[in-house]
């Protein structure tokens, strides 16, 4: 399962405002999710991907414009986001969440996010490993 | 799926690699019996070590990750799926099995003859010499397993470093994504290669579907490779089932063996949940041991907290705020501590198989989330103790933040539906619980499968009931005695 440019494009849009991150951090993160899609077992990737089209598409069931999340205004996207994040509807809110908890492994291991932290590379190498 | 007329044999086939397939296939191999040891996943090699979350989740857990319970929420069933079991990614916490928990799991179902409590321990005390267990020195407590120290001492609640079975860490805290070091004494460096030096034979990649059965007697079992071939493996004395509290219930279920009643019902889990918090000074929660402190002070209430060094990329979850709110809070990841808290939990659940899957079932009882609730106040409790400027509990419903201890009356106010919780679980029991006949569960006090001959039991699906401790090392002891009995 893939996730073309443009759906990329448009998701990134969203998770540069759930995370206050830059766009080119939230492509990277964007990119991320294709390459996580490729290799998530069938039915977390159909998960993951519903998830994904949903908070693309979603904007008037939950905040009433006609549009997808990527070309709401600024502030009717955190308005949307926050409309996800909090919903009082358990699917709703942990279809976020999931697609919150793998966006954010991206962004865990994205080269900028870890120098900022201070939190060293994602991968380590031991030298001294037991063999 | 091809076809392959290739029929290997062994003594003894044992399917499963981690803590009771590993304990197993050493005790019958140095015994001198023939044994194959099937393992539905990989080998685990040096490049897929200390990898970070995402690519240990991707190579060597259960549905990558992504394994869950369903029921009123969605609860993560974290299992490892490669050569070494859960032992590979696991915390390497041992936990010698309390009195009180050997009576309420072997005690309670008349098995106090059958299964002492003191060939237990004797079987425990080899296995802390052969994993070199101890307790986690002051320099590898890192700033998570200290603040614990110091908050549970303020309290004047018991706690301590916790034993582990690690020789030389590092203290890179990493456990989870495989050892990068290989300090940690997991099956895979340990009682694995012990049962190859006396001629085991490990095969990864072969996973076992059904066992074969001739008058109701193991004769061998029948699996697919990685590959996509079959195979098919005779067992000449019997077939030893290890593959977890969630496979060795879904192989015999496949296989139309044991009291239907039984098999896979009774799953017990201790779920568990997070709370973090935040204080003025570095806690770099990445160094150290992954778990290096745990307060067991209220185990007799039905919880024991521990230390978790979640790796930056699975710590903002459930962080409040979006935007500049989610940046803000995640600045301060390096002065945060998360602490989880396990419950013994009362629910039972079910496990069947379901298109070549799992299908997991299970909901906390009202009785469950109240201990939930209480935990969760004891850890937030614990953190300001130990200095914290805020504690975020995490709790749809509940308040983002604390910021002051005179705030914590709010947590007692946290709602009961697990739907508002972040649960997650990775001890696992009971789905072929052990019982004196097939009334009242799957497998006798010698792990036999009721009504069937050659065919053993010895995981953690053997168990009676959740122990209330960490289970890897009753598991192995466990394992042990009753491996012995079959030499």
């Amino acid at each position: 399962m893939r996730l073309g440019p443009e759906a990329q494009r448009r998701i990134a849009v969203v998770l540069a405002d759930v995370f206050g991150e830059p766009i080119d951090v939230a492509l990277d993160i964007a990119a991320f999710l294709d390459g996580y899609l490729q290799r998530a077992p069938a039915r977390a990737a159909l998960g993951i991907r519903l998830g994904v089209w949903a908070v693309t598409w979603l904007p008037f069931a939950l905040v009433g414009v006609p549009l997808p999340g990527s070309a709401l205004s600024p502030a009717t996207r955190a308005r949307y986001i926050e409309r996800w994040a909090h919903s009082r509807t358990y699917i709703l809110r942990e279809a976020f969440y999931l697609l919150k908890a793998i966006a954010l492994m991206g962004w865990g291991a994205h080269p900028s996010v870890r120098a900022r932290l201070g939190v060293g590379p994602l991968a380590v190498a031991h030298p001294d490993a037991r063999t | 799926m091809t076809r392959d007329s290739h029929i290997d044999s062994a003594d003894f086939v044992v399917v499963g690699s981690g803590a009771a397939g590993a304990s197993a296939a050493r005790v019958l191999a140095e015994a001198g019996r023939e044994v194959i040891v099937l393992e539905e996943g990989p080998e685990v090699r040096q490049e897929d070590r200390g990898l970070g979350a995402v690519e240990s989740f991707l190579r060597l857990f259960r549905d990558k990750g992504t394994q869950v319970a369903m029921g009123r929420s969605v609860i993560p069933v974290l299992q490892a799926r490669c050569v070494g079991g859960t032992t590979v990614v696991n915390g390497a916490i041992v936990w010698r099995l309390p009195e009180k928990a050997y009576e309420r799991a072997f005690g309670a179902i008349g098995a106090r003859d059958a299964i002492p409590l003191a060939a237990l321990e004797e079987r425990m005390d080899r296995i802390e010499r052969d994993l070199s267990v101890g307790p986690a020195p002051e320099r590898l407590l890192g700033g998570n397993g200290s603040l614990m120290k110091r908050g549970s001492e303020t309290l004047g609640w018991a706690g301590h470093p916790i034993r582990r079975n690690v020789l030389d860490c590092q203290g890179s805290g990493r456990c989870m994504e495989a050892c990068p070091t290989k300090r940690k004494q997991s099956m895979e460096v340990t009682y694995l290669p012990r049962a190859a030096k006396h001629g085991a034979r490990i095969l990864p990649e072969h996973e076992v579907r059904t066992i074969d059965m001739s008058a109701a007697r193991a004769v061998g079992v029948t699996g697919v490779r990685g590959d996509g071939s079959s195979f098919r493996i005779a067992a000449k004395r019997g077939v030893v089932l290890a593959a977890s509290a969630i496979q060795s219930p879904c192989i015999l279920r496949r296989s139309g063996i044991g009291p239907r009643e039984h098999v896979g019902q009774h799953f017990r889990l201790h779920p568990a949940t997070a709370v973090a918090g935040v204080y003025r000074d570095p806690v770099r929660i990445w160094e150290g041991a992954t778990q290096s402190f745990e307060v067991d002070h209220f185990r007799d209430e039905g919880f024991k907290m521990e230390v978790t060094g979640l790796p930056v990329e699975l710590a903002g979850v459930r962080l409040p705020g979006m935007g500049q709110a989610f940046q803000r809070a995640m600045a301060e990841y390096p002065r945060m501590a998360v602490w989880g808290v396990q419950i013994r939990a009362e629910a039972e659940g079910s496990v069947s198989p379901a298109n070549g899957r799992s299908d997991l079932r299970y909901t906390p009882t009202p009785a469950d989330m109240e201990i939930f609730r209480r935990g969760a106040r004891r850890l937030a409790e614990m953190h300001f103790a130990a200095g914290a400027l805020r504690v975020y509990p995490g709790v749809h419903g509940g308040p983002d933040v604390i910021e002051s201890p005179d705030d914590l009356g709010q947590l007692d106010e946290l709602p009961l539906d697990p739907r508002c919780w972040s649960i997650i679980s990775s001890h696992l029991f009971s789905t072929c619980r052990m019982a004196k006949d097939d009334r009242a569960g799957v497998v006798g006090y010698d792990g036999a499968v009721h009504g069937t001959r050659g065919l053993w039991v010895l995981d953690a699906s053997a168990l009676p009931t959740n122990l209330g401790v960490n289970p890897q090392h009753t598991i192995m002891a466990l394992a042990t005695l009753l491996a012995e009995r079959l030499v």
